[in-house]
Parts: structure tokens; C-alpha cells; sequence
């Protein structure tokens, strides 16, 4: 291969330009592929840990469903079609009876980190003139802790004050923003839907970094919740936190079997998002795929050119004794090195951007909030990226290569070449 | 005197026309044959296929002494490489080599080493009077030197016979006789060779002259 890499590689050196611009091609391509992946994986990945962690992997709740439908469900399967006529709408009981027996049950589970209880409803929180409605939801903190992050997120890390003091609130950063609220220790007004009102204490700041979340919620301590709602040892949420995340869909059907409640694992809480996301991934690799298929178009291009412009040269070698896999090899080599030089420069110019990026500190006020750009560096893109580069190239030289091994070199020397 | 290279009963049709009609024709060991006659006797023809550049429509083609296979194209490779040298009417020099890179090519094919193939290539390239002129592009040399350079890359893995095709077709009458001088040179020292020319004059200096006539074999002197 001695012979076939030394004309190669002395073809390529003496079309510098046409190999740079087809580098850089090749180069562009990769970097795009890294840079878009790491802020695209970063933000989503993001997102999703913080979202699942901060909710649940699973919830338990007592889903609002027709209760005849219901227990035709449960006597035939899902599979069965039925209508039940003359059914009146009852009250549904927005509770979780047993709640205690499941939350030792699932404790013992080798599956399952923590299970923790929730009430939750809805209020309103005033501070002076301002006033916000607002998702409350009542812990405890001890088993809370087990069962989410929720404590990651608290500003002053002061989760356990709700036991210390029990008409405390935490509210989330976003809602005490709005509220004019800036330090804790301030109290605000709290309106249940049954009218009573109640003075509590801000005791910390909730900030996980998720609009969504941080603008609408607010913590009490589960038995403060249960007396200001008057539903005394209720509660309408059970939150289990699992070993392993991809698990929960399948642990999730098992609990709601074992229980008869609804278990919503964090896929099916999220699919909207998740389904956004997959959508978004796919529209960013075709984005890549395309700018990798025109820069392998590059090459091709410029293969075939060169293929067209060295008959004459392809001729001799024949006629001197190269075979034809070694002329394909020739061009392929070509092809190979500029994919090679290409996708090293990619990942070097890869690294160098998410570098550049995560340098960069702006407020990002979205569905997520962060400062900056946020990155997953795993390796795995730069892998990727330099493996597609390493196939287009090596791909769009074939055929040119192909080409120029199946020259018949008489037919040159009869043209005069 | 042992044969080279020997085609018997030569056929060559392309696209029904019939370019060889019938040649039989050996080359001996320290032979300088010429093949003459006007464009289109079909003279390059038969020396491509005496060259295993081309197959044969009918007829076979004894390279010493073995029949040729022109199906085992690795083997034709190989012989073309290793037992037969070119120069054509126009140099094809690669242009992005030098001179001695030129030269070298073909030994690097024969897995000889790069610092070996440089050495015999200015060897070659001195003995050719182009001595200095080793690392010169293909455009930096002469019409005459650019022949002479693919002459050094004929000979570069020592062929058992050098074969060109209207070797000073495209020279001025000076780099004509170089040329020719450093054939019968080559030939005084025991090199085969067969060249195809329309040049009688020159065809006149070798030492048997074939004539061809419409794909046919008309005198041999």
C-alpha cells in the first residue's frame, strides 16, 4: 500500500485548495453535529431531571373516572368496549385511603428509594395589595426528602422548617418574585377555597429553574395543608422515587394493579414534552444530516473532477501495473484523509465552541431557567460526529474511485489522452 | 535466441470493425523491431495487445513462452509492471510528481524501498543526461527531457522489453534523435525493444522492420 498511499496522498497536497474547502466542509459539518447536540441533549436532559426529580418518577392518585366504567374495567379488561346508560356523575373522592400501608409497603420494595404523601389543592397567597393563586401542596418533609429532590432546590436549604414551625410556607421563587416577596421571613396571607384565611411565615424560596413550576407552586407542611383544607389525615397524592428511571412505566402499571389507583409514571406526566423533544431531535439531525450529505457532496464532487482531470495519469498506472482495487484505493485514500483531517477538526472546533459557550452567562427565561447555554459533553457526540464524517466521506469517494479503476487506458491513449 | 513475446494469429474487432486481421508475430531477446505504416493500419493496436494493454478478439499471446491469460488481470498487472516497459507518443507524466518521483512510481509498485527507488531513479535520470533535473515538475522540463523522464520510468524496474508507441511523434527533430540515440543505446546493450512509428527513417535504424497495411502484415525486412 506503500505506492498507492504515496501518489495519493501527493495528489491531494498539490490541490491544497480544493482539499481545505473540502476539510472545512467535512470540519463545519461535525462541529455542527457536537455543538447542536450538546445544547440540545444539554437543555432536554436538563429539563427532564429536574422536572422528574422535583415531581415524582411515579405518582399514585385517585384518578376522576366513571365509576361504572370503571369497575366494567376492571371485571372484563380494557380491551372491552361498554357502555353503561343511566349513570348519574358522582362525587369523586379526592383521596388516597390507606395511604400509610402503601407508603410501608413500597418502603420495603427493592425497586423503590422513598414514597412520600401529598395534599394538594389550590389557593390564593397575598402580600399586601398583590395576591397570586397558586398550586399548594402539603409534605412532609422527612419522607419527602426520600422520595424528590425537593430540598436540592430550596434557596436557604430551610425544608425542615416547615416541622419546626408549623404555619410556614415556601414558595416558589418565581411567585414570591411576583409577589413582591425578596427575603424570607415575611408573612403572607393564604386564602383556601373554603374561605378561611391564614397567616404564614415565608421560611425559604423554592427554585428549581423550571418556569412552570417555580411560578406556580408553593410548600406546606402536610398537616397545616390538611387543617387549613379541613380534610384532616387525607391525602390525595402518593410520590414514589425509584432506583432505576427508565423503569417507571412498568413499575408504575404494577403499582396501580396493586393499589387501584392511578400510577402515572414521569414518561406519561411528561410525554408532551417528551414528544416535543424527540420531534425537536429529529428536525436537529436532519439539520446535521443534510450539512454532512453537503459536505460529502463536496467531496464527491471534487473526486470526480479529479478523477476527469487525471485519466491520463489513471491511464499510465494501469499501464505501468497498478491494479484496479489500487487506483479505487488512490481516490478512496484521498477521500479518507480529507474525512479524517475533517472530523478531527470538527471535534477540535467542536470542543473549542462548547467551550466558548458554556463561557457565555445570559439569563435564559423559557420553559427552563438557567444562566447560559446548558451542555451535555458527553463524549458520545464527538464519537458520533466523527464516525458520520469518517462514512459520508469515505462514502461519496467510493463511487468517483470506482470510476477511475474501471478506466480502460487504451481507450485514453488512442484519444491522445 | 529466446523469444520474448510472440502473438499468434491476432484477431481485433471493435465495433464491427475488424482492426487486426490475423498477426503473427515474435519478438527475440535483444530484438529492436519496428512496426511502420500509416495511421490506421492498426499498428498501436497490436502493440497494446502485445503490451497485455488490450485483449485480443482471436489469437493468443505468448509471453515467454507462457500463454497469456487476459482474464487474470492481477497476472497482466503484474507482467506489465514487473517485464514491460512504456513510452508513449505524449509523456503522461503524473504532474504533480517530480522527475524522480515519476521514475519511482513503478518500483514503489514492486515494494522496493522509497530510499531504493530514488537512488535507481536518479541513476536512471543521470544516465538519461538528466542529471540536476531530478526534483523538476513535469511543466519545468523540456518536450525532449519530459520524453526522457518517461523513458527512465520504463526502465525503472528493469523490463525484460520496452515497448513505444510513437515514442518522438511529439518531438522536435533534435529530442528525435536524443531519443532515438539512447534506443539503440538501450538495444547495444541488450534491451529488447518494439516500436511502433510512421517515421521510416527511423524505422530504418532498427534492426527488423515490420510493415503493416490495413490490419495485415505486408513485409518484414
Amino acid at each position: 500500500m506503500n505506492h498507492v498511499v504515496f501518489i495519493s496522498f501527493k495528489l491531494l497536497s498539490e490541490r491544497k485548495r480544493q482539499a481545505i474547502v473540502s476539510v472545512l466542509g467535512v470540519a463545519i459539518g461535525v462541529t455542527a453535529f457536537i455543538v447542536m447536540s450538546s445544547v440540545m441533549m444539554g437543555f432536554q436532559t436538563y429539563f427532564i431531571e429536574q422536572a422528574v426529580d422535583i415531581n415524582a418518577h411515579i405518582t399514585l392518585k385517585n384518578e376522576e373516572q366513571d365509576e361504572a366504567d370503571r369497575i366494567l374495567r376492571v371485571a372484563y379488561g380494557d380491551g372491552v368496549i361498554s357502555e353503561v346508560l343511566g349513570s348519574k356523575p358522582k362525587e369523586t373522592k379526592d383521596k388516597i385511603v390507606d395511604y400509610k400501608f402503601i407508603i410501608s409497603k413500597y418502603m420495603q420494595s427493592e425497586d423503590i428509594k422513598g414514597v412520600a404523601p401529598h395534599l394538594t389543592g389550590q389557593a390564593i397567597v397575598r402580600y399586601g395589595i398583590k395576591e397570586k393563586s397558586v398550586n399548594i401542596i402539603g409534605i412532609d418533609p422527612q419522607l419527602e426528602v426520600k422520595a424528590s429532590i425537593i430540598d436540592r432546590f430550596m434557596e436557604f436549604k430551610r425544608l425542615n422548617q416547615l416541622n419546626v414551625d408549623r404555619n410556614s410556607i415556601i414558595l416558589g421563587s418565581l411567585v414570591a418574585r411576583d409577589l413582591g416577596v425578596r427575603e424570607i421571613g415575611k408573612k403572607v396571607t393564604l386564602v383556601a377555597p373554603n374561605g378561611s384565611v391564614h397567616v404564614l411565615k415565608v421560611v425559604d424560596f423554592f427554585n428549581s429553574g423550571i418556569t412552570s413550576l417555580d411560578q406556580t407552586r408553593a410548600y406546606l407542611h402536610l398537616r397545616t395543608l390538611q387543617t387549613i383544607l379541613d380534610r384532616p389525615n387525607q391525602v390525595n397524592e402518593l410520590v414514589f422515587k425509584i432506583k432505576d428511571v427508565d423503569d417507571a412505566e412498568r413499575l408504575s402499571r404494577v403499582i396501580s394493579r396493586e393499589t387501584g389507583y392511578y400510577a402515572e409514571s414521569w414518561q406519561k406526566a411528561y410525554s408532551n414534552f417528551l414528544k416535543i423533544f424527540r420531534m425537536q431531535n429529529w428536525i436537529t439531525y436532519m439539520i446535521v444530516f443534510a450539512i454532512l450529505v453537503v459536505s460529502a457532496f463536496g467531496i464527491f464532487n471534487i473526486m470526480m473532477m479529479t478523477v476527469l482531470e487525471k485519466k491520463r495519469d489513471i491511464a499510465i498506472l494501469k499501464a505501468i501495473g497498478f491494479e484496479d482495487r489500487e487506483i479505487t484505493w488512490i481516490f478512496v485514500f484521498q477521500g479518507v484523509f480529507i474525512g479524517f483531517v475533517g472530523a478531527t477538526l470538527g471535534c477540535l472546533f467542536g470542543y473549542l465552541l462548547q467551550e466558548w459557550l458554556s463561557s457565555i452567562r445570559f439569563e435564559v427565561v423559557g420553559l427552563i431557567r438557567a444562566r447560559g447555554f446548558i451542555l451535555d459533553r458527553s463524549p458520545v457526540y464527538f464519537v458520533y460526529g466523527f464516525v458520520f464524517a469518517m462514512f459520508f466521506s469515505t462514502l461519496a469517494s467510493f463511487y468517483p474511485s470506482f470510476k477511475a479503476s474501471k478506466l480502460f487506458p487504451v481507450d485514453i491513449f488512442r484519444s491522445g489522452g | 535466441m529466446k523469444k520474448v513475446l510472440e502473438v499468434k494469429n491476432i484477431r481485433k474487432v471493435i465495433r464491427d470493425n475488424e482492426i487486426l486481421k490475423g498477426i503473427s508475430l515474435s519478438v527475440e531477446e535483444g530484438d529492436f523491431i519496428s512496426i511502420i505504416g500509416v495511421s490506421g493500419s492498426g499498428k498501436s493496436t497490436l502493440m497494446y495487445i502485445m503490451g497485455l494493454l488490450d485483449e485480443p478478439t482471436e489469437g493468443e499471446v505468448l509471453f515467454e513462452g507462457v500463454r497469456v491469460d487476459f482474464k487474470n488481470h492481477r497476472l497482466l498487472s503484474e507482467i506489465r509492471n514487473r517485464k514491460i516497459g512504456f513510452v508513449f507518443q505524449f509523456h503522461y507524466l503524473i504532474p504533480e510528481l517530480s522527475a524522480a518521483e515519476n521514475v519511482m512510481v513503478p518500483m514503489l509498485k514492486t515494494q522496493k524501498s522509497r530510499k531504493d527507488a530514488l537512488k535507481r531513479a536518479f541513476s536512471l535520470l543521470a544516465e538519461l543526461g538528466l542529471r540536476g533535473k531530478e526534483n523538476r515538475k513535469p511543466y519545468e522540463l523540456s518536450g525532449g527531457e519530459q520524453q526522457r523522464v518517461a523513458i527512465a520510468r520504463a526502465l525503472a524496474n528493469d523490463p525484460h522489453i520496452l515497448m513505444a508507441d510513437e515514442p518522438t511523434g511529439n518531438l522536435d527533430s533534435k529530442n528525435t534523435e536524443i531519443v532515438m540515440d539512447i534506443f539503440l543505446a538501450l538495444n547495444r546493450m541488450g534491451r529488447t525493444i518494439l516500436m511502433v512509428t510512421h517515421e521510416i527513417e527511423l524505422a530504418r535504424r532498427t534492426k527488423k522492420m515490420v510493415e503493416m497495411r490495413d490490419g495485415v502484415v505486408v513485409g518484414i525486412r
